[in-house]
């Protein structure tokens, strides 16, 4: 594998420090940090646009790859159909798999792609490769979709860090994906929901008393950055500001304001209660929230995995529709639903399913896509693609101009270097698109 | 013949000759004068005051603050040459190993781990002042006979680990860094192809210098870090993935070029014979780890001198002459060509005396400038160096400053002969909140620790740790304690200004704590100056060195 990270295709970060100022903000490492100027990619009036962008976008992640078999696609009675039956759903003539019967009743709200034909069967280089968009090799490593999209679109005007991944395990913040973009377009991880750590004020400060000291510390700022370069000062500042900002927001960490009948809507196992996280999210204004299910590379016993597994995506999932629908969400919320690959339609030897670029399905809804559509499909047995096949740029090409981005002429700049948001030799899927 | 990093040593090469000419003049002279004559009639700050030299000079060559005593002994010296020997006696001072044992540490290991060895190497090296060229000779050809340098193998058997279960250990990873970290130059993305966007670097060399590192590896167990070789037999076989074109080399040596292999007769490798009972690996006659260390760390190795000098000038003037500091190539020429020359040439006829390079940094005119421009109108840019450059404290520069600014040190009663390294290690709240520090204001690893970068975790840790928080309530001994007893506002901000941020108030700030404090006694008072002082510790002026 080559060796390109972040830093070293770059110029120095330090010298774009000027560049601050206009930066949007990321959270962690910033400022001097941050390439923050290296993608000085819009022009002012577009910049502008963007401004009033209240686009949002969640992603469901279920990472190892969910089988497109046993949900968006299912092919019964074949050869390698598997044992589940498939039923209606509320589009006529479409069915899917008797695993999500909940998304059946929602189809009419989603958009699904069952011609997907992408190029890794890795997990290690098949996610980073989905999550980048794959665009032509350029000798840059790309951004991940959350880290894009808080460089392109920035925080809301809520002010909350524009990248949040609710996880399992461990939170922090992880810089990785923000690849050539700089540490500071990272994701704040929330470790199985909750919060960064210290977030909460101990009881041995008054809000009052806190208020004083931040207001003494703003103070004496002021006083050093006058007639000194002022980018050191303003990345200090910042984090400071959004820390503040986060414990604003601090009852979406407190699973006591989460109503019962939601918890019980969304599940209480982890993705149900990690989407319901993200639902809160997205309402309280964070620009890119990515939730993440592990566990779904189901090499042996396919089936009972499946079984068990599915009914959690149809119940969180759906809970979640039905939510962003009700409150008009769904108009400026993209919802997508993805792994890195599908499954083998071949059943291997230990009852499971391997890895599947070839043909598999992705699932999105919500800020103009087209919803109670299903684009292309895949062969009687399910083995390949038989309509035109669309690779995950398409899709990013697809998603960005659903957020309000032309990504045919949209570009980043890194050093002189000019860099497409999406792969050049792909273009948006007309068709998921009203 | 591919144009490749060995021409690019060539042409510099001729640029050596000026040294003749200049060699009169001190190197710190020398250097005001390169960069007065580059900035033009760029407008210049003044000289730093002594407060701002005495913070910065300490925070640089003994990574800590000073204590209100040596501010205030500082300030009130009339000598004219306080400056100049305040620097000599940093210089021979005990802060001094530790500091480049922490500086060279974050430089070299990017916050890979630690080994008691590792740090045991680090600091008889800066302790000893040992040769630059010694130091990374220890690291890329380890011996493990020597007590004091063996642990310098951790360089490479750190980079050797898996860094997950799923990943396979980063060899190229490694080739990658030891062209970066002691040669300047990143061949990282020459691997697979030459270089997409650097016409330098060329896969060649990236694969010749990878084959010494595809030929070795970790020893297994053991007290200390240890390499082994295999014999080397043959040229490496490799082909771009561009082109397909199939290609060989031998090893090759970033800055010193094209070293072919010997071989020997089977049974005639050795000149020691390995002993598998003894687990002695013996000694090869073709080394392709000494012909590295000789070839690189060497006297006649451009690449090998300016990386280093680069990286020291970075550490004391906050920016690179060349930058990112480890992409040297023909397209990104140093900004101070002539400047960087001199310093690569005078520190090589010096013995790589890093020492001795600090001191004729911390001289110059340029190193003692303010940070701050009086007047109006724009600063001038970063390259300059007109108006100095602010510097990211590193997580051990601002653990020990903390410690000294809170008044921790002086709780713990120091006893004569117990540093402060000694008092925190035995103390046992100041070792876990020395690690803490450490764990919050570092990069993650593999992030080179070059820019200033403020994290969200690290407002919140100073906000709300209770640790942290404690250092400002009174307790017998502290900064708070010792102020909170003082009804005098001015006396109280003169101190809490000497002990947090080095100077002495100015009338402003005496009128902003002269009002804050105001009608407040007993515990109101003891937390309001623990307010005014975690303000000053969460200030940017606290947080950098300016």
């Amino acid at each position: 594998m080559s060796h390109c990270r972040s830093w070293e295709h770059g110029w120095s970060r330090r010298r774009m420090l000027g560049a601050l100022a206009t930066g949007a903000g990321g959270i962690g490492g910033i400022g001097a940090a941050g390439a923050s100027g290296l993608g000085g990619l819009l022009q002012p009036a577009v910049a502008e646009e963007l401004a009033r962008n209240d686009k949002q976008i969640l992603l469901i992640w279920l990472d190892g790859g969910m089988s497109q078999l046993e949900s968006w696609d299912p092919k019964p009675n074949t050869p390698f159909g598997g044992p589940f039956r498939s039923i209606p759903t509320t589009l006529p003539g479409i069915h899917v798999s008797e695993l999500m019967p909940k998304l059946a009743r929602q189809m009419k709200r989603l958009a699904v792609v069952r011609s997907m034909k992408t190029e890794d069967a890795n997990h290690s280089s098949g996610v980073p490769k989905i999550m980048r968009g794959h665009p032509r090799n350029r000798g840059v490593t790309y951004p991940f979709f959350g880290s894009a999209v808080a460089k392109l679109l920035g925080p809301t005007a809520s002010g909350l860090p524009p990248y949040v991944w609710v996880k399992p395990g461990n939170g922090g913040f992880i810089s990785k994906h923000a690849g050539f973009l700089g540490a500071r377009y990272g994701a704040l991880a929330l470790g199985d929901g909750k919060p960064p750590a210290n977030l909460v004020r101990p009881d041995s400060i008054s809000s009052e008393a806190d208020r004083v000291r931040q207001e003494l510390r703003k103070q004496f700022n002021r006083q050093f950055a006058n007639r000194r370069r002022g980018a050191f000062n303003e990345a200090n500042s910042y984090v400071y500001d959004v820390a503040q900002t986060l414990m604003k927001h601090v009852e979406l960490f407190d699973e006591k304001q989460v109503k019962e009948t939601d918890r019980q809507r969304y599940g209480t196992h982890d993705l149900g209660r990690h989407t319901l996280l993200a639902r809160r999210l997205i309402e309280a204004g964070v620009r890119f929230v990515q939730v993440t299910s592990y566990g779904w590379d189901t090499h042996g016993d396919n089936f009972n995995s499946h079984a068990s597994r599915m009914p959690k995506v149809d119940q969180s999932l759906s809970a979640l529709i039905e939510d962003l629908f009700d409150r008009g969400l769904d108009e400026r919320v993209l919802v997508v639903v993805m792994a890195e690959f599908g499954r083998t339609p071949r059943i291997n030897g230990s009852v499971g399913r391997d890895h599947w670029p070839n043909a598999w399905s992705v699932a999105m809804t919500g800020c103009g896509i087209r919803t109670g559509t299903v684009v292309g499909e895949t062969l009687a047995d399910g083995t390949d693609v038989k309509s035109t096949p669309y690779d995950i740029g398409h899709l990013f090409h697809t998603w960005f101009s659903a957020v309000g981005l032309d990504s045919a002429k949209a570009q980043y700049t890194n050093g002189t270097q000019p860099l497409p948001i999406a792969h050049d030799d792909m273009h948006k899927i007309d068709e998921l698109l009203s | 013949m591919q144009r490749s990093m060995v021409l690019l040593v060539i042409g510099l090469a001729g640029i050596t000759l000026s040294r003749a000419r200049a060699a009169d003049e001190s190197l710190h002279t020398a250097i005001d004068r390169l960069i007065d004559a580059k900035a033009g009639d760029t407008p210049k700050a003044p000289a730093a005051d002594d407060a701002e030299f005495l913070r910065r000079v300490m925070l640089d060559l003994a990574g800590r603050i000073p204590t209100s005593a040596e501010t205030t002994r500082f300030l009130d010296d009339k000598a004219s040459n306080k400056r100049d020997v305040l620097i000599d006696s940093l210089l021979a001072g005990e802060d001094y190993p530790r500091r480049m044992q922490e500086l060279f540490h974050a430089m070299l290991m990017e916050r890979r781990g630690e080994h008691a060895e590792w740090t045991k190497f680090l600091r008889h090296a800066f302790a000893n002042n040992l040769p630059w060229d010694q130091v990374a000779r220890a690291m890329l050809a380890p011996d493990s006979g020597d007590e004091n340098l063996r642990g310098a193998a951790y360089f490479l058997t750190a980079r050797l680990t898996k860094e997950g279960a799923m990943a396979a250990v980063d060899v190229p990873g490694l080739t990658r860094d030891v062209g970066r970290l002691l040669a300047g130059v990143d061949l990282g993305c020459a691997q697979c192809h030459d270089h997409v966007s650097i016409d330098d670097y060329k896969q060649v060399d990236f694969q010749g210098l990878h084959m010494i590192f595809e030929n070795m590896q970790s020893r297994r167990g053991g007290d200390f870090p240890a390499v082994t070789e295999r014999v080397m037999q043959k040229d490496k076989e490799f082909q771009s993935v561009f082109t397909m074109d199939p290609r060989t080399t031998g090893l090759r040596i970033p800055g010193a070029g094209d070293v072919p292999i010997r071989t020997f007769p089977k049974g005639e490798e050795y000149s020691v014979a390995p002993d598998r009972k003894a687990k002695t690996p013996g000694v090869l006659k073709f080394s392709p780890l000494k012909e590295l260390a000789r070839g690189l760390a060497a006297k006649g190795n451009p690449l090998f001198a300016r990386n280093i000098v680069n990286r020291l000038w970075f550490v004391m003037m906050g920016r690179g002459l060349v930058e990112p500091l480890d992409l040297f190539h023909s397209a990104n020429p140093p900004t101070h060509p002539e400047l960087l020359e001199r310093l690569a040439t005078e520190f090589v006829a010096h013995e790589f005396d890093i020492k001795w390079l600090l001191g004729q940094l911390a001289r110059t005119g340029c190193y003692q400038r303010s940070s701050r421009l009086p007047g109006k109108g724009p600063l001038p840019d970063a390259k300059t160096y007109a108006v100095a450059n602010q510097k990211r404290l590193s997580a051990e520069q601002f653990f020990w400053s903390t410690m000294i600014a809170t008044g921790e040190i002086a709780r713990l009663k120091q006893k004569p002969g117990v540093g402060l390294e000694q008092l925190v290690s035995e103390t046992k709240s100041l070792a876990a909140l020395q690690k803490q520090f450490l764990k919050t204001f570092s990069n993650p690893p593999r992030e080179p620790e070059v820019d200033f970068a403020p994290t969200v975790k690290g407002a919140l840790y100073l906000m709300h740790d209770e640790k942290v928080l404690e250092l400002l309530k009174p307790r017998s001994g502290n900064l708070i304690e010792r102020l909170a007893t003082d009804a005098d506002a001015k006396k109280t901000a003169e101190a809490l200004f000497l002990a947090v941020v080095s100077r002495r108030p100015s009338d402003s700030d005496h009128e902003a704590v002269g009002r804050f404090l105001e009608k407040k006694d007993g515990a109101a008072r003891a937390e309001a100056i623990g307010q005014l002082a975690w303000a000053l510790l969460t200030s940017t002026e606290f947080c950098v060195n300016h």
